[in-house]
């Protein structure tokens, strides 16, 4: 997609400067944007604990000082209620706190609630409360009208934000205005991830929301004020004097710049220009080693997606059946083929190869969080597999593919182009995957043609792939709306549905319908974990999908700079920023 | 002379409308757009998907949405920004004096530099200088602006370092994050954007100019002038310089728009807060308002620029009439 808006932008500024016959733009691809591939995480690296109580130690906290963040991208909007991109979510983040929102752990925690909320028996009432005392940068208090307001604001017509969860609070009441009582028409089992934001009840008026001054200029709760916005240049953010916690945030200010690229980004962190550098990926971990002795580390988190390989059961000529046992795929539905693929895929020597070993193999659809669900990682065995594709009837041809009844055992694997990482793996699958007689044919294409919507044909939407290679997971703490979209039945792509969910497997299990059912119409995270995790075990079962490893969020960083965290979720580097300081 | 504007500008608004359309058509060819960030986003239900496109205007065929665009271009409405929401012509506003200070110090040094070159190429045609300028200009011409930038940064901003540690030049920005203005941190931060962009573009100067010179040295008017007696500088800088120099003013006034079309380059490769950068950035995110505003600008710009040569010329040369 991005060489594709790259030609498309020289076209079309080929085409006008031709317009008054004038020569055209020298075709010369630019440095192209990097674009963050969400990259997820492990590693709790070297954080020393908060240190809060000043002492005389050399690890006492020296308040004061100026940081600068480094990131390729800059944010259009600063409002949760139009953010579309996770630059904007960080940076936002900073500012505008949430009731409760997810730590490093990957656990909830609750940030302007005074505890974590709890549900009734039936799960049909939730209540919040409120931390007193709080006020926001403006000076104005917050309480319960504030939540209430958060609550219109995201069922306004004009916002962007999910409203998943929010359309079925029936009523919301102010018991007192510290208490928030919700009222729910059914069960919304991953409540807690509502209210991750609250805006001040003053912000403007619902019907005028795209004109709102706050879009560029956010009131929150958080430890920090935006000061000023240099479109295209940096933004700077300044201290809250109001900041519910004494003395902090210990910085006086936070800078971000937009940088050109990541690669930029890299250099700048080398010589200290920038403090932090957002979004990494794991490819980028032989660069960060190189700057080791100029103080560079990094921080991660392990955000629950998997870098994985997703096999479709239906046939591949665009018609999108509901049902892909009617129109099965010609290698890829029968089970026992699934299995050889993932017995002859080594993914301990991906990781060591193309990841200096840096990240954990995946072997479950649920690797982290409040509902991380561990299960056996596969085995390596070239033998079972070629083993199991005999049984199945596949056959090795004289040119070293194998054959059964005619067809050639040949896939096609597909990403998204000019992805160095992916393609180096699709290239480590294919010398994998021939001595076992698979034939494995690398087609890319651009991203936008790959994820592209329903409407507009999207080859992933329609079903035209054997293989695809990409990132996907539970990522941000609850994974009902995940595994419901990418592995019940209800959620396989088609006209039935008009195109709507991610099983683009066309997967199809009643015990695991079953049990994302029953997981979604209860609070009980005990339950709900339980539920999780028998999806999981069965996921590794019917192989709708190979776990390829396990994906971190990654931010690089000078390690002057210290409790720097990532949290694994839209909060990202943005975690306690108020406890940040710098050590001399 | 008013009926002769009248026609043009009647040509000029008709190829705007020709370019609109085919812009507007390949924009909106492009797979995906700005509703792939909502597409595998689970907790976006399908309603909030539906509301979303039809908030974004998407729900119409391209032809609808184009006379929709045009009828509020025709209000004076650039559109909103799908991505910072704010009106088109402001996400212009705030970057165009960037762009303008880069492009204006960059041509100022590109005429600075090929003007003398130039015209000292031609008065000592096929000396030793003269060779290696027309050598230097022709390797300049054709050097990849966008190579040429990245080989600047990696040599002054990595390789070389300032005395007191730190890159000897900045690579990225126009100023110093979280220092206040001050202009010897912007002239820094200009030195490598300036030196790509005037050192290409002076080489082609360059070589019109030398060419120019060389052609005006041989008229009989300059003869005329050497055999009255007037003492060599005079005959140059009166007689020869100043015809020499009207097919330059032509091709400057031709060029300018095409510096804006060399900003993207520059701009993306520096980060410089200006037009050519946002026009990437709205590229990448399919944000059609800016970039029909930004594109619509340029070829404005291009047509109003042919115009006002052609007046320019009518103004010097009075053989040439406009009918």
């Amino acid at each position: 997609m991005k060489t594709l808006k790259h030609i498309l932008a020289l076209v079309v500024l080929a085409s006008v400067l031709l317009a008054a016959c004038q020569p055209a733009a020298p075709a010369a691809p630019a440095a192209p944007a990097e674009q963050p591939s969400a990259a997820p995480a492990e590693k709790p690296t070297d954080i020393p604990a908060p240190t809060a109580a000043p002492t005389t130690d050399p690890n006492a906290v020296v308040p004061g000082g100026k940081i600068v963040i480094g990131t390729p991208q800059e944010p259009g909007v600063l409002n949760p209620l139009l953010q579309a991109s996770s630059v904007e979510d960080w940076v936002s983040a900073m500012i505008i706190e949430g009731l409760v929102l997810v730590d490093p752990a990957g656990k909830y925690q609750p940030v302007l609630a005074k505890e974590l909320p709890t549900a009734t028996a039936d799960g049909l009432t939730i209540t919040w409360k409120l931390k007193e005392g709080v006020k926001f940068s403006d000076g104005s208090d917050f309480n319960c009208d504030d939540v209430k307001f958060t609550l219109d604001a995201v069922l306004s017509d004009a916002s962007q934000a999910s409203t998943s969860g929010y359309k079925d609070i029936e009523t919301l009441t102010c018991v007192d205005p510290f208490t928030v009582e919700a009222k729910f028409t059914k069960v919304y089992a991953p409540y807690m991830r509502l209210f991750n934001f609250i805006l001040p009840d003053n912000a403007g008026k619902l019907e005028d929301l795209d004109n709102w001054a706050f879009n560029r200029a956010p009131i929150g709760t958080g430890p920090w004020v935006l000061k000023e916005w240099k479109a295209g240049d940096q933004i700077i953010l300044e201290k809250n004097a109001s900041f519910r916690e004494e003395g902090k945030p210990y910085l006086d200010s936070v800078i971000i710049k937009i940088l050109p690229s990541r690669e930029t980004g890299m250099q700048l962190l080398g010589t200290s220009e920038i403090n932090v550098l957002w979004d990494l990926v794991e490819s980028d971990f032989p660069a960060l080693e190189k700057l080791a002795d100029k103080n560079v580390g990094y921080a991660g988190a392990v955000t629950g997606e998997n870098e994985l390989l997703l096999l479709n059961f239906g046939v591949t000529d665009g018609s999108a059946p509901a049902d892909a046992t009617n129109a099965p795929h010609p290698i890829l539905s029968d089970l026992k083929v699934r299995e050889a693929l993932q017995m002859a895929t080594d993914k301990q020597a991906i990781v060591d190869a193309l990841l200096s070993g840096n990240v954990k193999i995946g072997s479950t659809v649920l690797p982290a969080g409040d509902f991380a669900c561990p299960q056996e990682p596969s085995v390596y065995d070239m033998e079972k597999a070629a083993a199991l594709l005999d049984e199945a009837g596949w056959k090795m041809g004289s040119d070293n593919v194998r054959e059964k009844d005619g067809v050639k055992m040949e896939l096609k694997i597909t990403s998204s182009s000019g992805n160095q990482l992916r393609e180096q793996t699709e290239q480590v699958l294919q010398k994998m995957w021939e001595p076992l007689g698979v034939k494995l044919v690398i087609e890319n294409v651009p991203s936008d043609t790959l994820f592209a919507g329903w409407s507009s044909g999207g080859l992933r939407k329609v079903g035209k792939f054997d293989i695809l290679l990409y990132t996907t997971g539970p990522f941000g703490g609850d994974p009902d709306s995940h595994l419901f979209s990418n592995y019940h039945s209800l959620s396989i792509p088609s006209k039935d549905n008009e195109g709507s969910g991610s099983n683009y497997s066309r997967y199809s299990n009643p015990d695991v319908d079953a049990w994302l059912d029953e997981a979604s119409a209860t609070t009980d995270m005990a339950k709900r974990a339980e539920l999780y995790c028998n999806v999981a075990g069965q996921i590794n079962k019917d192989l709708p999908r190979i776990f390829l490893y396990e994906r971190l969020l990654l931010s690089g960083y000078n390690k002057s700079l210290q409790n720097f965290q990532i949290s694994p979720s839209f909060v990202d580097l943005s975690w306690e920023t108020q406890n940040w300081w710098l050590k001399k | 002379m008013a009926e002769y504007l009248l026609r043009r500008f009647l040509q000029a608004v008709f190829t705007l409308l020709i370019i609109s359309m085919i812009i507007f058509g390949l924009i909106s060819a492009v797979p995906g757009g700005i509703m792939n960030a909502y597409e595998d986003n689970p907790d976006i239900t399908k309603e909030d998907y539906a509301r979303l496109r039809a908030k974004y205007g998407l729900d119409d065929p391209v032809p609808v949405r184009y006379v929709k665009w045009l009828g509020n271009l025709a209000q004076g409405d650039w559109g909103n920004s799908f991505v910072s929401k704010r009106p088109a012509i402001e996400e212009i506003g705030d970057r165009l004096p960037n762009t303008l200070l880069l492009m204006g110090v960059s041509l100022f040094f590109t005429l600075a530099i090929a003007i003398p070159l130039g015209i000292y190429s031609a008065l000592k045609q096929y000396s030793v200088i003269d060779l290696v300028l027309t050598t230097l200009a022709l390797a300049g011409q054709s050097l990849p602006v966008f190579w040429f930038g990245l080989l600047l940064i990696i040599v002054f901003s990595v390789s070389l370092q300032a005395p007191g540690g730190g890159p000897l030049l900045p690579g990225s920005g126009m100023r110093t994050p979280g220092e206040a203005f001050n202009l010897w941190d912007l002239i820094r931060h200009m030195i490598l954007p300036v030196t790509m962009l005037s050192l290409v573009s002076a080489a082609g100067y360059m070589r019109y100019m030398r060419a120019s010179m060389l052609e005006v040295i041989h008229k009989d008017y300059v003869r005329t002038a050497r055999g009255k007696g007037l003492p060599e500088n005079l005959v140059m800088t009166r007689h020869a310089l100043r015809n020499a120099l009207i097919p330059i003013i032509t091709l400057v006034g031709l060029d300018l728009p095409y510096l804006f079309g060399g900003a993207i380059f520059t701009e993306t490769i520096f980060a410089w807060p200006g037009i050519g950068r946002l026009f990437f950035d709205a590229a990448l995110k399919t944000d059609y308002p800016v970039l029909m505003a930004v594109l619509m600008i340029f070829s404005a710009l291009i047509i109003v620029s042919s115009v006002l040569v052609d007046l320019i010329y009518t103004a010097i040369d009075p053989r040439i009439t406009l009918s």
